[in-house]
């Protein structure tokens, strides 16, 4: 873990309001995996916004110091970072949290990404091509419509098989990824090894991946996000219910931590439900 | 010019005036490798509690403008952990350890204190004792002990019978009269006033209408509440009440500390800021003497409390 002052070397556009940002100098990220973050502070923020933003990163590329964060613009950090300048100076803290399982021959993995979700298991599929294992990974990719998915022609390139979904249709299958998991579950012949589950995205899609887990004992891993302060475990507020203990902290403990460590109620405490 | 800047706080020697707010850098050897902590004037720990706590149901923290509010319900180790894991680790680093303290019920109070007292002298790593008598995110306790002020008095004297280490108390900003609150305190033999604690504050969320955290009510801090503190340590320093005055609240310039000093602070705590900034403490540690030259002090303690009220035509500056 390091924390160091670098510059944005570029911003590339993906969708409306969904960009990468590219930063230069990030040598000391080498060996980041799927699922670990940065926190992440642009120098001229002033006091509003305050505090550092956590991203999973979705691409290093240690030849050149260069790292990738996927980002969709919704508040008031996310806009500031879209309109960011080429040498804007930022400070990045990582990496930092724990990250998917790596990928293994005996297994295989079913990555559920919605939105910006995708970054980590974009780069869980690169490590399973790396490794030789992409035909072992399927990632099945939601957004609400066609222009919320990104990056699919480097999805492509992995060798991963790729499933999309859109709540209005107009790519892919219609209606909630987690939906088209669910289908392809059933759709399974009886007696077949059950897939992993690794997900990222959305609390609703992070509850219905919890739920088919449960229904069906398939392992499965959680990507959590956690408004937090610090990601070091210092402010302790992002604390999450878990099984044995209180709570875990989605910064030290997560953010990937596997389902049956958290508590049996934890997504819907999540959402207020319960 | 080279700037002095150690700093008497009571009967400690501070080697600068920057310390490390409670609640926001851990038991502080977290951060070993990421900043320089013995750079640091000293660091006010976790508060601790008689036994381990498990803090408050999330979400726990939103952001505001120049700000957060936070209710994580004073989640730590316990005395026993304290001792076990993190007292051995502070007493190996080169700087003054202030441990928060705080309990549920008076009696806890002063177990705290008593427990600590022993950790001190059997293990190390305490130099004084910081005690929370104003966070607003427990349900007993916490404010209570720390807005009547004849109760706090008594918790002051009861805690200080049980230690010889210097006391601390933090106070609470929600308050009418601070003053009273602060005379009363010292009174019952408080060594040194940790001004301010978080402002009681809310957050509401339109699109689901709820709290942004789960308590509804948690303590504001940041910049947002640099004015308010400022203001409150200025009025109880004016009072000149006999004991020294750490400032706290929203600082995280060299500027920022500095004006805690002038209205009457000894020595300053940075708060929220670690966590956008975890080198902040030690990178003000810096700023702070390069700004005392500029000032023309060559002690930094030279400025504390050197406020000056009357606005006559001829300003401080023009007559040094």
């Amino acid at each position: 873990m390091d924390y160091v002052l670098v510059p944005l070397a570029a911003t590339i556009p993906l969708a409306p309001g969904t960009f990468v940002l590219r930063f230069a100098g990030c040598g000391f990220l080498e060996g980041t995996l799927p699922g670990q973050f940065v926190m992440l502070r642009g120098a001229d923020w002033g006091t509003d916004p305050l505090l550092p933003r956590a991203f999973s990163l979705l691409d290093v590329r240690p030849a050149n110091g260069e790292v990738d964060i996927l980002i969709k613009a919704s508040g008031k950090a996310s806009r500031l970072l879209e309109r960011a300048l080429p040498g804007a100076r930022f400070s990045l803290l990582g990496p930092l949290g724990t990250s998917f399982p790596a990928p293994a021959a005996d297994r295989e993995d079913w990555l559920i990404a919605g939105g910006v979700g995708l970054a980590p298991l974009y780069m869980h599929a690169q490590r399973a091509q790396a490794a030789g294992l992409a035909r072992q990974v399927t990632l099945f990719y939601g957004g609400r419509s066609a222009s919320d998915l990104v990056m699919l022609d480097d999805i492509a390139r992995t060798g991963c098989e790729l499933v999309l979904a859109t709540d209005d249709g107009s790519r892919g299958q219609r209606g909630r990824v987690t939906e088209a998991v669910a289908r392809a579950l059933a759709a399974r012949p009886p007696g077949t090894p059950l897939p992993s589950l690794m997900a990222c995205g959305p609390d609703p899609m992070l509850i219905a991946t919890a739920r088919m887990a449960r229904d069906t004992a398939a392992p499965c891993w959680l990507s959590l996000e956690g408004e937090m302060a610090c990601g070091i475990g210092i402010c302790l507020a992002c604390a999450v219910p878990c099984r044995g203990r209180p709570f875990r902290y989605t910064c030290v403990d997560g953010p990937v931590l596997p389902l049956d460590e958290l508590a049996g109620e934890y997504a819907l405490a999540r959402q207020g439900a319960v | 010019m080279t700037v002095d800047m150690t700093t008497r706080f009571g009967s400690l020697t501070l080697k600068n005036p920057i310390l490390t707010a409670s609640g926001t850098f851990g038991y502080a050897i977290e951060l070993a490798h990421l900043t320089d902590l013995s750079k640091l004037g000293g660091i006010a720990t976790k508060g601790i509690s008689p036994r381990p706590r498990f803090g408050n149901p999330t979400p726990r923290m939103c952001e505001t403008a120049s700000g957060m509010i936070n209710s994580i319900g004073l989640e730590n180790v316990g005395v026993q952990g304290f001792r076990e894991v993190k007292a051995p680790a502070l007493a190996k680093i080169d700087t003054c350890v202030v441990v928060n303290f705080f309990g549920e019920t008076f009696d806890e109070y002063v177990e705290c204190a008593a427990g600590l007292d022993l950790v001190a002298r059997e293990v190390g790593g305490v130099h004084a004792l910081e005690m929370n008598i104003s966070c607003p995110n427990i349900k007993k306790g916490g404010v209570e002990f720390g807005t009547v002020p004849s109760v706090a008095a008594d918790l002051v004297r009861a805690c200080k019978a049980v230690t010889g280490l210097p006391m601390w108390v933090k106070l609470t900003p929600n308050i009418t009269d601070i003053v009273s609150l602060a005379r009363a305190i010292v009174d019952a033999g408080a060594d040194g006033l940790s001004i301010i604690n978080t402002i009681t504050a809310m957050g509401v969320n339109v699109r689901t209408r709820r709290p942004r955290i789960a308590t509804v009510f948690g303590g504001l801090s940041g910049p947002a509440i640099k004015p308010i503190a400022l203001r409150m340590v200025y009025q109880v320093a004016r009072q000149k009440l006999g004991v020294p005055i750490c400032g706290i609240g929203g600082i995280r310039t060299a500027e920022d500390a500095a004006e805690f000093l002038v209205a009457g602070a000894t020595a300053v705590q940075v708060g929220t800021e670690s966590f956008a900034d975890p080198d902040c403490g030690a990178r003000l540690v810096d700023e702070l003497a390069a700004l005392g030259a500029e000032l023309g002090v060559s002690r930094i303690a030279d400025l504390i409390g050197t406020l000056e009220t009357s606005f006559e035509p001829i300003s401080p500056v023009d007559r040094r």
